[in-house]
């Protein structure tokens, strides 16, 4: 029995299958919010027929998105060309980058709730690994301490290229999964052994 | 049941672990997490980067760094040869020195409230080879723009334009991770190529002569007696030491140009004692007569007047280790022991690379104002050996060029009235097995054979064995030149130094009548005669009259034939 409990733990550890986890419970999970009246988790990102926000980019984005001009990371070492952020980043930072109220959901404009202490990111990006740039071949062979996203697995079941990028981009949710924190901070896998870094930096 | 689920962890270690981590930072000493494999690694810690970087919060330094500034002033690396102008460790430098400096605890990140815990209690870099302190003066500088100008100005550093593999700039500079990668360490000292045959020190440093010098080709091997000449590395021949025969990259021994070893002989003769090269020079400079270079010390410097100011010797005025080698040469050329010093030509004007050996004896013993003596008081006084030797002069001996007497019929074969000669046919250790060079001898003046100057000695082929090298004894005294030769020499027991002096005779002092055959009397022993005239006058071919007192004899005048 032992036996079959190990293997299986293995299995599921190698294979990246995780154990069904939610986002209930989590930093993420505003439902008991005085601020929250509806009590409800998903709203705050998520409505089914958003209509507030001008131009909301997809999935069905229900939250004020930040309008700020972020000061992007630059190293005399990075290759990569590194964008003011985009895509799913652009989400996370619109409650992140702190000028953006939390409440500022379901078309509120004048929610007081800011994020702070270490999940404040500002809108200072350059003490932050850099987002919303293009990672593919091209860039790890520039780089030359990167594995090629399309045939590097990433531990969760298929390339990097099909779970971690968006697009052939390195997003936030390249590393964060924001609806599981089954590993902490969000964290798509465990950083042990810097597990997670090591996926793409070939150090 | 237990072992076989510990033999399978270990399959799954063995397969994803070790071959997906192979050459990576994970196996280095460099991963400071509790899987390290050094000594030096944190109680619990999981994470490897997390020592240098984090993905959020880091410090203002790039690549997203997770360590403080050490803020302290560094002491800089200076010497005279240096024209780069290294500033305080700055970009990829200052990373590193936030452990390596040895002033912040290793377990001291920005992304942990506390620092992270290591083994055995350490907290910061432990004293030893890689905690290179806040003291830089011992260590190759970083942190300066190494651009072509640099390249141009100090004349033996490769143009950064052609840095295009291994070894990279940082925004034009050179720091820390030119050498080094933190995260690679498959050529030891995480050095970004391996440095045997000095590899790595050869794409910056082109120093000229050097693939020639015996210090690159040389195979020879330390015998393993005294001082381990290559402590700091794992070579072991010459030729594969290379750069670090001498040379410390590291907490050098001493600050100027990274020595191995102080006083600056010490890195010649840590080698050229027997124990790693062919000849013994160490034995040689014990011997009495000597260039004595223990004597001096902290006087010789490269960028020095070719005419040197101040008296002192070191291997290096003599020899350029970057050039050194065993290319032959015949006089007055300079051989391949002394190819690339400076030196002082005939007309006493600085040359930059010695054509003519005797250009290099000219820096001390010709226009320098600490230049020595002479040992004989004579007649005409002259210790400079450039104005001596100059091929104008009444005679000489043939240092420069031919000599100006068409007869000397004692010349032994294949030496000629035509022949040229070196100081060092004279000026050499003594030995017939010893080394080239005056580096010592047991006789006075460092002169390779004996040569007796003390009046009354007995004549014997040993008292004057340095002459008898190439003036024949037996024609000498059958008196076939000066046809008195062996009166004075045999019987009156007047030694050749008495009436010859053997650098030459000056022609702002001496002149064709008075000074030819290197006449110049040694007035110790040589007295004026009556009326107080001391003078030989040359009458021509084997002819000439004296005018002296000497062993009371009066010559007023004597003449031969």
């Amino acid at each position: 029995m032992l036996r079959s409990i190990l293997y299986f733990a293995v299995v599921l550890a190698f294979t990246g299958v995780v154990f069904g986890q939610s986002i209930t419970g989590s930093a993420h999970d505003f439902s008991d919010s005085t601020w929250n009246s509806s009590g409800e988790i998903c709203v705050i990102c998520h409505a089914p027929h958003v209509q507030d926000y001008t131009n909301p980019p997809e999935p069905l984005w229900n939250h004020q998105v930040t309008t700020a001009t972020f000061t992007l990371y630059s190293s005399s070492t990075l290759n990569a060309t590194v964008s003011q952020p985009d895509g799913y980043s652009k989400l996370c930072l619109s409650c992140h980058d702190g000028t953006v109220a939390i409440d500022n959901f379901g078309g509120n404009t004048a929610g007081t709730e800011h994020v702070s202490g270490d999940a404040l990111i500002g809108t200072d990006l350059s003490n932050d690994h850099p987002v919303s740039f293009t990672y593919d071949a091209t860039l790890a062979t520039a780089d030359g301490g990167l594995f090629d996203p399309a045939n590097t697995n990433s531990g969760l079941g298929g390339t990097i290229d099909e779970d971690m990028l968006f697009g052939g981009k390195l997003q936030c949710a390249s590393c964060h999964n924001p609806h599981d924190d089954t590993v902490a901070k969000f964290l798509v896998k465990s950083n042990a052994t810097s597990a997670l870094c090591l996926t793409c930096h070939n150090k | 049941m237990k072992s076989k689920i510990h033999l399978f962890f270990l399959v799954i270690f063995f397969t994803y672990g070790i071959n997906f981590y192979s050459q990576t930072i994970v196996s280095t000493r460099h991963n400071l997490s509790v899987s390290g494999p050094g000594t030096i690694k944190a109680v619990s810690e999981t994470e490897i980067c997390i020592f240098c970087h984090t993905p959020h919060n880091s410090s203002p330094r790039s690549p997203l760094w997770n360590k403080p500034d050490p803020g302290v002033t560094y002491t800089l690396y200076s010497s005279s040869t240096i024209q780069g102008n290294p500033g305080q460790p700055d970009r990829s430098s200052i990373l590193c020195l936030s452990c390596h400096d040895g002033t912040i605890a290793l377990g001291n990140v920005l992304s942990r409230t506390n620092d992270i815990v290591f083994v055995s209690g350490i907290t910061t870099l432990p004293p030893g080879t890689t905690n290179l302190s806040t003291d830089l003066s011992d260590d190759h500088p970083v942190s300066f723009l190494y651009n072509s100008t640099l390249a141009s100005q100090d004349g033996e550093l490769a143009d950064p334009s052609t840095l295009t593999g291994p070894v990279k700039l940082e925004d034009g500079y050179l720091e820390c991770t030119a050498c080094h990668d933190p995260h690679l360490n498959v050529n030891g000292d995480f050095l970004v190529v391996t440095n045997q045959y000095s590899n790595l020190c050869l794409y910056c440093h082109q120093k000229n002569f050097w693939n020639n010098s015996a210090h690159k080709t040389s195979n020879a091997t330390w015998n393993g007696s005294g001082t381990n000449p290559w402590f700091h590395t794992n070579y072991t021949t010459v030729t594969e030491n290379a750069c670090e025969n001498c040379h410390n990259p590291h907490t050098a021994s001493s600050q100027f140009r990274l020595m191995n070893f102080t006083p600056e002989e010490n890195n010649c003769l840590v080698c050229h004692n027997g124990n790693v090269a062919n000849k013994n020079i160490q034995s040689e400079l014990n011997k009495p007569y000597s260039h004595n270079v223990a004597a001096y010390n902290g006087i010789h410097d490269p960028e020095e007047p070719n005419i040197v100011q101040i008296k002192h010797v070191e291997c290096a005025d003599c020899h350029n280790p970057h050039a050194v080698n065993d290319v032959t040469a015949n006089p007055p050329d300079a051989n391949g022991f002394i190819q690339g010093v400076k030196g002082v030509n005939a007309d006493g004007n600085p040359v930059s690379e010695i054509q003519y050996q005797y250009e290099l004896c000219y820096r001390c013993h010709a226009d320098s104002p600490d230049k020595p003596g002479s040992p004989t008081t004579r007649q005409i006084e002259q210790s400079n050996v450039r104005l001596e030797f100059d091929i104008g002069n009444p005679s000489y001996h043939p240092i420069e060029g031919q000599g100006a007497n068409p007869n000397v019929p004692s010349l032994i074969s294949p030496l000629s009235e035509s022949s040229v000669i070196y100081c060092t046919d004279c000026h050499a250790s003594n030995g017939s097995n010893a080394p080239a060079g005056p580096h010592g001898s047991i006789y006075p003046h460092i002169l390779k054979y004996n040569y007796e100057t003390a009046d009354y000695t007995q004549e014997s082929y040993l008292a004057y064995e340095l002459c008898y090298q190439c003036h024949d004894r037996n024609s000498i005294l059958n008196n076939e030149s000066f046809s008195k030769h062996k009166k004075h020499i045999v019987n009156i027991r007047t030694p050749c130094n008495v009436c010859h002096d053997p650098h030459g005779i000056s022609s702002s002092q001496g002149n064709t009548t008075n000074n030819t055959h290197l006449i110049n009397f040694d007035i110790s022993i040589v007295q004026p005669a009556m009326m107080g005239r001391l003078e030989f006058i040359d009458d021509g071919t084997f002819a000439g009259r004296c005018y002296l007192r000497c062993h009371r004899r009066q010559h007023n005048p004597k003449r031969y034939p």
